[in-house]
């Protein structure tokens, strides 16, 4: 049951990832300004979103598991920040890589960019945290509360990177390069976001049955050194 | 329309697609290890139970 | 009243605990002498450029400085099963931690106050009329290191490699008060506008509040469970 929903939402994914893209490179015009490289924006900002969502609602899991002290939530939460963090990744290169066309270079510290750079700290960080501790209910419990705090934490620093910014102006990436998108223009992002919520979910799915995997190697190991 | 800018597009898209893929295989490994961990794990406590008995 | 008073007794026991030992303010006040020097050869500035630069330099140095202190905060009670004993005592881990936090902020305030006059005689800053102000500052930015600093002291007390993973978690927590305190002192100090920066100080006071009383609610679990 499990592994025909994952394969469905996979199919569906690709299939609508793929149509999009025929769409994105046949259908949709250049960009005025930017020119080819605008496309790029139909994978950065979904990715962006995707990421974001995916942060809030891994903190979501993890309040659960305080609340219930489900170890499955926990393996919940951390599947959800781990595709997360691999989305939020994305958004950050091809963030790069758009910047190296629009500004000539690889990098700047522009607040979108930069704030999502300390969201990758903090979820590697959170990360790291997992990997050092063995036992499986004080991981799901310190996790929870980093991730809590990282949510938190993640909006302060948007919005102070961002005021930083305003004072101390610099290149910023624009989507709507003063005014809106074309109609025809934003349809095809939206699908490309409920294209990658789909994949998303279904990379969720297969890490969260690893980590019960994980869970119950470890409760037969247990099983099996007590004898 | 400048050549460099088509460049770097599909560079980007190849990127995004290869860190989807990186993490996919990397998922592909942990559950190829994880099952053979749990295989190890099963027949250590059949082999367990059947010296006890 | 009793919660303050259990939280002041920690509270004490912490300075006391550091006053007679001085481990930690002195390792921390070096380290922040150190960072001094190499800034000074990482910038070869003209004192315009430093005035301009002076507020990052100092909250980096403060910052810095500061880990030291924060990774002793817990770490120093798990010899002889301290941290148990504290569990088990009547004292909750509210008033555990906020004890300790108030210990660490006096004593980060300590090491401030030793490295910034140090500061502008070697980096040739005359320091602002608005001193008080600067000051001000001082007490909110540290506040906040302090709060996320002891908190996650408490999360790594019990993992191997507690001193790499401190500064790993708490520096990208703190970035908004640290850009913010960054902010402030750079405007005070070359003399700029203040009134178009006060949302620095709501930035700060907000981090403050919003952090010390999650921390308040959420260290209970973390430490206990």
């Amino acid at each position: 049951m499990r592994l025909k929903i994952i394969l469905t939402l996979t199919v569906l994914s690709g299939a609508i990832l793929a149509w999009n893209l025929h769409r994105i490179f046949t259908q949709v015009p250049d960009e005025a300004n930017q020119g080819a490289i605008f496309r790029i924006i139909y994978f950065h900002v979904p990715a962006a979103i995707t990421s974001f969502t995916g942060f809030y609602l891994g903190m979501f899991s993890g309040v659960g598991y305080l609340i219930r002290k489900d170890l499955r939530l926990d393996s919940i939460a951390a599947s959800i920040n781990e595709v997360s963090l691999a989305f939020a990744t994305i958004t950050i290169c091809t963030g790069s890589i758009w910047g190296r066309i629009i500004w000539g270079i690889w990098w700047t510290w522009d607040a979108r960019l930069t704030s999502y750079f300390v969201c990758l700290l903090i979820y590697f960080g959170y990360f790291m945290l997992r990997r050092a501790i063995d036992d499986p209910t004080t991981r799901a419990r310190l996790s929870a509360v980093l991730s809590i705090f990282a949510c938190v934490d993640i909006v302060l620093v948007w919005k102070s990177i961002e005021w930083f910014r305003t004072q101390h102006p610099g290149p910023v990436l624009e989507i709507r390069g003063g005014g809106g998108m074309a109609p025809g223009m934003e349809a095809p992002l939206w699908w490309n976001f409920l294209a990658l919520l789909m994949l998303s979910a279904a990379l969720i799915l297969i890490r969260t049955r690893q980590e019960a995997m994980k869970l119950e190697i470890d409760a037969l190991r247990r099983h099996a050194h007590a004898f | 329309m400048n050549p460099e800018n088509y460049t770097f597009m599909f560079l980007g898209f190849t990127v995004a697609w290869l860190i989807v893929m990186v993490f996919v295989i990397s998922i592909a490994l942990r559950e190829k290890k994880l099952r053979q961990e749990l295989d190890r794990v099963k027949r250590m406590i059949e082999e367990g139970e059947s010296t006890r008995r | 009243m009793k919660f303050l008073r259990q939280t002041l007794a920690i509270a004490a026991k912490d300075l006391r605990s550091e006053i007679r030992g001085k481990e930690a303010v002195n390792a921390s006040v070096s380290f922040a002498l150190v960072i001094l020097l190499l800034f000074s050869f990482a910038f070869d500035l003209e004192p315009e450029q430093v005035r301009d630069i002076s507020g990052g330099l100092l909250w980096l140095i403060f910052a810095f400085a500061g880990t030291l202190i924060l990774n002793r905060s817990f770490a120093r009670e798990l010899v002889n099963d301290c941290l148990d004993a504290l569990l088990a005592s009547p004292v909750s881990g509210a008033q555990l931690f906020f004890g300790k936090c108030l210990a660490n902020y006096l004593l980060i305030m300590v090491v401030e106050c030793i490295s910034l006059p140090v500061f502008a005689i070697f980096y040739n800053v005359r320091l602002p009329q608005r001193l008080a102000l600067l000051f001000l500052v001082m007490l909110l930015g540290t506040w906040g290191i302090t709060v996320i600093g002891t908190m996650f002291s408490a999360m790594t007390v019990n993992l191997r490699l507690r001193e790499l993973m401190l500064p790993t978690l708490i520096y990208p927590m703190l970035i908004p008060a640290l850009v913010g305190a960054i902010e402030l002192s750079r405007v005070l100090i070359t003399g700029g506008p203040l009134a178009e920066n006060l949302i620095w100080f709501r930035v700060l006071v907000a981090f403050n509040v919003i952090f010390t009383i999650l921390s308040l609610a959420l260290v209970e679990i973390v430490l206990v469970g």
